[in-house]
């Protein structure tokens, strides 16, 4: 069953389009990572989603409610982690997580308040004022305030940007066990290990959808196995020779390293090490290249700038 | 569920209002400037001017309006008439208690709620527009109001102590009641409708509060017509204008409603 779908989901502000012809399906207990740059309508995305800006174009349904209809419907079933956290800092954590769980209805207002003050490690703290929390914990009480009412979709913006590796670590995990529940999660981030590690299925955006799809199935389809040779030194021969080898399709220096893709990248393995020795190279180890998903995504945004030029 | 909202949003209010220094100040800082201006000039016009005030062209047509109204006045000696008069006119500067106390509390919440971001995230929650503005408006002009009528007992018993009393019944008039229970909660709420306008462009507090500000000019002006005696506020006139206030009011809501539409405070409030 899907829980969000999009069509044709657009919005501009004045000339400038902050999200274009955004079309895609999340289905049930899926944790979408929505990826892209800064000013890449992230924020905006979501902003739509969650009924706070309609769309100049196009429509969005989340949980069975038109995001530009029926709006109080669809508050009352969604949870979102603003950008920045937005809390009271003159006010204890418990304080503000009452007052937020109060526009809610039919909630058991001091369990629910209880609950999430616990799940988040903030029990302890609960009646210091918020200003005296650590950024960490703070958007860790803004979790607390995303889920209080049990939303049925959870948007988080940018969930982990400005904490420090510990902290960030700390609300990585809580969304991981958040994923094991079941939850259906939009999680907007620039930070692709984050999206890896917690995402079932990513979607590159830069004001348009550039691509949606598996951790795994996005590097396979942007990256052809690529083989590794690592030599003693950079060889002018060796890449003459290597060049003019058949199956050899595109090749490239890399300090002392050359970068190859094959036709068929095991097979001509052996071919290739006979030519580049027999040419005076001094093989040190082949191997295969690894692709963290940083590169595809700055792949997928640099062929989407060639496309616009 | 909505007066749950209502009350949740009017208690966190306070809460905010009371740990804040500079709210918690001019909340109780402009009552007291207020009435202790007041008292200071009506006790300095009637121990140093006294009577011979009246003889001026301006006393002499308020005051004639006066014995129109309160015809008892017109069998006072002249410096008791003066203060009569004066009295009276006090009337209407405790409407700058209200329109001060409510703008500030208004401006300041809004504006802090912007700036902090906390507004973003309430407004992705199912509370209604109206619920958070009524909430809001409630925090502020119950405040209002309170340090209103409890500046006019003050007044009243400074009134007292200085000797004044005999002239109460003069003083403590239908015109009197109508004003601190009719026209001032009109005034409060109109100033803080006003508070909202100012806030939705402003991009801090203090702006917003210089915009709206402004309410406090009619206040001004209502006060020289007063005291110049152009026309004197009689039960019936002062009923009229806290009638035209509150038509104000209403128009202002909606306004405010309207100004607080959420797309644009999520998209050009940043
Ligand atoms: N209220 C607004 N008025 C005008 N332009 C806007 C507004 N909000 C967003 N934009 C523009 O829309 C584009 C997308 O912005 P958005 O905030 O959605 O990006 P984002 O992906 O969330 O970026 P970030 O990583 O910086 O949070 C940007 O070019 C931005 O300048
Ligand atoms: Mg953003």
């Amino acid at each position: 069953m899907a829980v969000i779908e999009t069509f044709g989901l657009s919005r501009h502000f004045g000339k400038t389009a902050a999200v274009e012809d955004l079309t895609l399906t999340i289905e049930a207990g899926e944790v979408l990572g929505f990826l892209g740059p800064n000013g890449a309508g992230k924020t905006t995305t979501i902003r739509m989603l969650a009924g706070m800006i309609a769309p100049t174009k196009g429509y969005a349904i989340v949980a069975g409610h038109r995001t530009d209809r029926d709006v109080e419907q669809l508050h009352e079933i969604i949870g979102i982690l603003t950008q920045t956290p937005g809390l009271y800092d003159r006010l204890s954590a418990r304080r503000n997580l009452e007052y937020f769980a109060s526009f809610y209805p039919s909630i058991e207002l001091q369990f629910q308040v209880e609950k999430y003050l616990k799940l988040m490690g903030l029990w302890e703290r609960r009646d210091s004022r918020v200003g005296t929390f650590s950024k960490g914990m703070k958007q860790r009480l803004a979790l607390a305030r995303a889920l209080v009412h049990e939303p049925k979709v959870l948007f988080l913006d940018e969930p982990t940007a400005g904490l420090d590796p510990e902290a960030a670590g700390e609300v990585r995990h809580l969304i991981r066990t958040l994923r094991e529940e079941g939850r259906n999660i939009f999680l907007s981030t620039h930070n692709l290990n984050e999206a890896e590690v917690v995402c079932s299925r990513i979607a590159v955006i830069h004001t348009r959808l550039l691509a949606l799809d598996t951790p795994e199935q996005l590097r396979r389809r942007f990256f052809r196995r690529q083989i590794v040779v690592q030599l003693e030194a950079l060889d002018a021969r060796v890449m003459e020779v290597v060049k003019k080898l058949s199956f050899v399709q595109e090749v490239r220096w890399e300090g002392s390293q050359l970068i190859l893709e094959l036709s068929d990248s095991e097979r001509n393995r052996p071919e290739l090490v006979k030519a580049i020795v027999e040419a005076g190279g001094r093989v040190i180890g082949v191997s295969e290249k690894q692709y963290p998903l940083e590169d595809v995504y700055l792949r997928l945004i640099r062929e989407e700038k060639g496309n616009e030029s | 569920m909505s007066r749950r909202r209502i009350r949740s949003i009017l208690l966190k209010e306070w809460a905010l209002l009371f740990t804040d220094v500079n709210s918690a100040l001019i909340v109780t800082l402009v009552p007291l400037l207020v009435v202790g201006q007041g008292i200071v000039y009506i006790w300095l016009a009637s121990k140093f001017a006294g009577g011979s005030m009246l003889t001026t062209q301006v006393f002499q047509i308020a005051l004639q309006k006066l014995v129109v109204a309160i015809p008892g006045v017109a069998q006072l000696p002249a410096n008791e008439q003066l203060l009569v008069l004066l009295l009276n006119q006090f009337n209407f500067f405790l409407l700058l208690i209200p329109t001060m106390t409510a703008i500030s509390v208004a401006t300041f919440s809004i504006v802090e709620e912007k700036l902090s971001g906390s507004l973003e995230a309430l407004l992705a929650t199912p509370v209604k527009t109206w619920e958070l503005l009524l909430g809001k408006a409630l925090a502020g002009a119950i405040p209002a109001l309170v340090m209103t009528w409890i500046s006019a007992g003050v007044f009243l018993l400074v009134a007292l102590g200085l000797g004044w009393g005999d002239l109460s019944r003069f003083v403590v008039t239908a015109g009197w009641f109508l004003t601190l229970f009719l026209l001032t909660p009109a005034v409060a709420i109109l100033s803080f409708m006003l508070g909202v306008a100012g806030s939705s462009r402003a991009k801090e507090p203090r702006g917003a509060q210089n915009t709206a500000l402004i309410i406090v000019l009619p206040v001004l002006a209502l006060i020289g017509i007063q005291i110049t005696g152009i026309v004197w506020f009689t039960p019936l006139l002062i009923l009229l204008l806290a009638l035209a206030i509150g038509i104000a009011d209403f128009i202002s809501l909606r306004t405010a409603v309207r100004l607080f539409r959420r797309e644009s405070i999520v998209v050009q409030w940043r």
